[in-house]
């Protein structure tokens, strides 16, 4: 039976004007920076600008890493304490609001006071240095992704696809990587989109830690003291995040689509 | 299929590595024309009347006072060759280019003209400076000394540049390694720790900057804020409660506007009918609120407005004006990380920036140097930089440390009840 | 209905007695990296934190800073600041739900939910500064919509007595982030749905509004309690957008934690650090709720 999709048309309307209308305010200001006519000089500015590139570029990075670490550590720790340990979930779960009540200023500080020193001495090396940084952004994903893992864990009935496997003959790695990881595609693809926006503004830690080589305290440079490049900034920058975002979408549409087993939409 | 996956995965992988290590590198200074190290022989005929009278007719008690020279001095015509400032020892060059590195903080690039002195700093002496958090504030900067004792990385900042009010608080809690410049001699004594624990590098004095182009008739004075065409118009630069520019902004209003410099309660009140009359608006404004109108009448130091109107460059038009009545002088001081990493390095930038080079950068940055009164008097400021400094020859208050602090507290503690720009 | 594909058997079936007997200490094996990393990069770095908060300025043991806390103005601070977390938390939560019903039940075409998870994922944290500014470029005095309706309506919104740097305002802007992140939880639980028991419901005679109460929301309500928990913590902890937006003139406490440990001229750190530990208490009580309510919901999938 077909269901009328006036609703549903106009929640998204709603939605897309109220997400639409303060980007064209921005995008509007950034076209001004010729006096009187609207031109695209702000942008032209921001581009020609080697700093542009290549902050933006390790930004890009660390958040690919980011990414990486924090699904290879939550999902499977998800999935092991809904699976065997479920008294421990109360622990995850609050260990995970953890970095919303933390404040940035502390955490950065705290991680340099714990690995500066003696044994880790991780801020020697530049290495060192955006490992620390990728662990620190690792943190503050952390709610997002767990949150969207245990709800995609939900949805799915993780002990009968395990007893499954098991009886099958699959070992651990074979029951994560081929069983658990597929069926969690939606929420492991919103998590990453989480983790890179997260990561590609994220300004506090990034200007302790590597200072201005990273994007967002480039971002907060160049808006001390020009007022259209960091308007046409925020746009670019949102349009560079929201490609990248369709870029793993794609990556991810290559795998058969109906596979999962929550059931096609 | 799967192992094609993984294979593909493992190969962005490594491209990912090997780009985060080529990445890793520190960013290169830019390239800009070598200045040279030493003092510019300026043969500029006398520098016109100084900007800014230090001190002209102070308001009440203004008493740290920098400059001892003669007021409103005509320049000593620059016949012979100037006296050269005292050179940097060659020792601490090799010494800091061994070191390689400088980490800075809280250095906007556009605040005294930092990114010229940054790029100069590193190209003549080849050393990269890493840049730590632009937008730290004096806070900011001190706790970054704090938690970074134990590290020798790159996150522990060698240099800060902080307000004249947080000089204490490096003293009582030994973050701060002395270190007198060649020039010391040449620093005013009332900004200056006799120890060379810190030392005043640059000032500036309170203007209004005005958006022209949405506010046709600029207002000139402090009671000027409080009429009803500019009905919600009128803004602080920052928060009251931790900014050096919002605190002095509430200053001046106490002394102009019935108060004193030890009693702030007139400038609280001021900023009370301001709001009261509808013409606060509670933003911290920057230039983007500024040129957008949003905030088109803010108080803000000098420097940060001419450089704003030099940014803009008439998009939209920038006025800046000295209210009428008096303004108020804020003197920020360098000093060196008591755990710097990198000490030689920060000794020689203090040599760079207080050397008549350095203090000319300063000035290029519409900030009055230091030792501006000395350069003055040596003849070594280039007539079209001082041309730069609008003159003003209305009252100029000083603030003492003890003053500074004794208000900065009132208004923490009273801002929100007197004023009340609060969130319902 | 086999039994193995019915989700609503699984709190049944993951109750401990259904448990097959390995040792039970190999069990632990599974969470000792996630321990690890937790302990490592959260629990040490914010002991600075913990100890701070019972510390006074001379490194004295003290209870003086979580005295400080009771005085009007900071109880104030927290009253506001969880006042405008609920509103969020419920207002972004409505909205987002409704959006990420319509792209995946509500029949839309497939693109535009792609379209909109992406974006959603941009937008969920275009915070702080940017987003302050978008909002006064559009609702500031001098804004796009403030401007238009004036011209097109003869409407004044500021005579009306809104103001954008208010509790409203600045709600209106962090729900931009609270939307969208409400819509990429909830998706993956709204897949979960089947298909095939709406299909049920309908054969046995429920009606639209049946389905929904009595099948689809109880299964969806802790997903859901789950979601709004994060949207809440989200806003709670929120600090760049509320510092830009109105510069540290609202009482939040995220803006009061700031001044203190920033130490500008409020250096009080130890009140600083005990303000967090007494957010790290508001949450843990709002967990506590979420909790209860969940194990209520859960009821229902229980037979």
């Amino acid at each position: 039976m077909k269901r009328k999709s006036i609703w549903s048309w106009l929640w998204i309307i709603i939605g897309v004007i109220y997400f639409v209308l303060p980007l064209y305010s921005t995008f509007d200001f950034s076209l001004r920076a010729k006096k009187g006519v609207l031109s695209f000089l702000a942008y032209q500015n921001v581009f020609k600008d080697p700093n542009f590139w290549s902050t933006i570029a390790f930004s890009l990075v660390i958040a690919l890493f980011t990414i990486l670490v924090s699904i290879l550590l939550v999902v499977p720790t998800a999935y092991w304490i809904r699976l065997r340990l479920p008294q421990l979930r109360g622990m995850l779960e609050f260990i995970s609001i953890l970095p919303f009540v933390v404040p940035a200023i502390v955490l950065v500080f705290g991680l340099i006071r714990v690995f500066s020193g003696p044994p880790f001495f991780l801020t020697n090396t530049f290495f060192g240095t955006d490992a620390l940084l990728v662990a620190a952004y690792v943190v503050l994903a952390l709610p997002y992704v767990f949150r969207s893992v245990d709800t995609g864990l939900a949805a799915i009935d993780v002990r009968s696809l395990t007893e499954a496997a098991q009886s099958l003959g699959a070992s651990w790695a074979t029951i994560l990587f081929k069983i658990i990881f597929p069926n969690l595609r939606v929420a492991i693809l919103s998590s990453a989109f989480l983790t890179m926006a997260t990561v590609i503004g994220e300004y506090t830690i990034a200007s302790f830690m590597v200072g201005i080589k990273a994007f967002g305290p480039y971002m907060s440079l160049v808006g001390q003291n020009k007022t259209y490049e960091s308007s046409s900034l925020a746009i670019i920058s949102f349009l560079v995040t929201w490609s990248f975002m369709g870029l793993i979408q794609v990556f991810n549409r290559g795998k058969a689509e109906g596979s999962s087993l929550s059931g096609a939409r | 299929m799967r192992s094609k996956t993984l294979l593909c995965l493992v190969s962005v992988f490594v491209a990912m590595s090997m780009l985060m290590a080529a990445c890793s590198t520190p960013t290169a200074a830019p390239t800009a024309a070598p200045a040279p190290a030493t003092a510019v022989p300026a043969p500029a005929t006398a520098v016109p009347a100084p900007a800014t009278a230090v001190p002209a007719t102070a308001a009440p008690a203004a008493t740290a006072v920098p400059a001892t020279s003669a007021p409103a001095a005509t320049a000593m015509p620059a016949t012979a060759a100037p006296a050269a400032a005292p050179t940097i020892d060659p020792a601490l060059v090799t010494a800091a280019k061994a070191e390689g590195n400088l980490t800075v903080v809280g250095l906007p690039h556009d605040w005294c003209n930092y990114g010229e002195a940054i790029s100069t700093f590193s190209s003549t002496y080849g050393i990269a400076i890493n840049e730590l958090n632009p937008d730290a504030s004096s806070g900011d900067e001190i706790q970054a000394i704090i938690a970074n004792e134990a590290n020798k990385g790159p996150q522990a900042p060698d240099v800060i540049d902080v307000g004249f009010g947080s000089t204490p608080q490096l003293i009582a809690q030994k973050l701060v390694q002395p270190y007198k410049v060649s020039t010391w001699d040449s620093i005013p004594a009332a900004t200056k720790d006799p120890d060379g624990n810190w030392y005043g590098d640059y000032y500036g004095v309170l203007a209004l900057e005005v958006n022209s182009d949405v506010v046709k008739d600029v207002p000139q004075d402090w009671s000027d804020l409080l009429k009803p065409e500019y009905k919600g118009q009128v803004a602080l630069a920052g928060d009251p409660r931790g900014s050096a520019q919002a605190q002095f902004s509430v200053i001046a209003a106490a002394i102009y506007n019935g108060g004193t410099l030890d009693d702030v309660t007139a400038g609280l009140t001021f900023f009370k009918n301001v709001n009261a009359a509808g013409n606060f608006v509670p933003v911290i404004a920057k230039q983007a609120t500024v040129a957008k109108g949003e905030t088109p009448v803010i108080l803000r130091w000098d420097y940060n407005a001419l450089s704003d109107k030099d940014s803009l460059a008439g998009n939209p038009n920038i006025a800046v004006v000295y209210p009428k009545s008096g303004t108020i002088a804020g003197i920020y001081v360098q000093a060196i990380s008591a755990f710097a990493p990198h000490p030689n390095a920060a000794k020689l930038w203090e040599e760079y920036l207080y050397s008549d080079a350095g203090q000319n950068v300063w000035l290029k940055g519409y900030c009055h140097p230091i030792r501006y009164t000395d350069m003055q008097t040596r003849g070594v400021i280039p007539s079209d930089l001082a041309a730069k400094l609008p003159a003003f020859s209305g009252p100029v208050a000083f603030p003492t440390l003890d003053q500074i602090n004794a208000a900065n507290k009132a208004i923490a503690d009273n801002w929100m009840t007197v004023v009340g720009a609060d969130v319902k | 209905m086999s039994n193995k594909q019915d989700p609503m058997l699984n709190e049944k079936r993951d109750a401990p007695k259904a448990r097959p007997a390995p040792l039970p200490w190999r069990d632990w094996i599974g969470v000792i990296p996630f321990f690890l990393f937790a302990i490592l990069f959260i629990l040490l770095p914010s002991a600075t934190l913990l100890v701070g908060a019972f510390r006074d300025s001379t490194g004295k043991l003290t209870l003086m800073n979580f005295s400080g806390l009771f005085v009007p103005s900071i109880l104030g601070a927290y009253w506001v600041t969880i006042k405008i977390s609920l509103a969020t938390a419920l207002g972004g939560g409505l909205l987002g739900f409704l959006m990420a019903y319509a792209v995946t039940i509500g029949n839309l075409p497939r693109p535009l939910r792609s379209a909109l998870m992406t974006f959603s994922g941009v937008a969920s944290n275009f915070a702080g500064v940017p987003l302050a500014f978008a909002f006064i470029a559009t609702l500031g005095r001098t804004g796009l919509v403030t401007v238009l309706l004036k011209n097109i309506l003869g409407l004044n919104l500021y005579n009306q007595g809104f103001s954008l740097y208010s509790f409203w305002g600045l709600s209106l802007t962090y729900m931009f982030f609270q939307f969208p992140l409400m819509i990429l939880v909830i998706t993956p639980a709204l897949d979960g749905l089947k298909k095939e028991w709406r299909e049920a419901a309908e054969n046995l005679g429920a009606s639209q509004s049946l389905y929904w109460r009595k099948v689809a929301l109880p299964i969806l309500t802790p997903s859901i309690l789950g979601a709004m928990i994060l949207l809440f913590g989200n806003s709670f902890g929120a600090y760049a957008t509320a510092y830009s937006l109105t510069g540290g003139f609202i009482n939040l406490i995220t803006i009061v934690i700031g001044s203190q440990i920033k130490g500008d001229v409020l250096f009080n750190p130890g009140l600083g650090y005990a303000l967090a530990v007494g957010m790290i208490v508001v949450m843990a009580v709002m967990m506590a709720i979420y909790y209860s309510l969940r194990r209520r919901s859960e009821r229902w999938l229980r037979q």
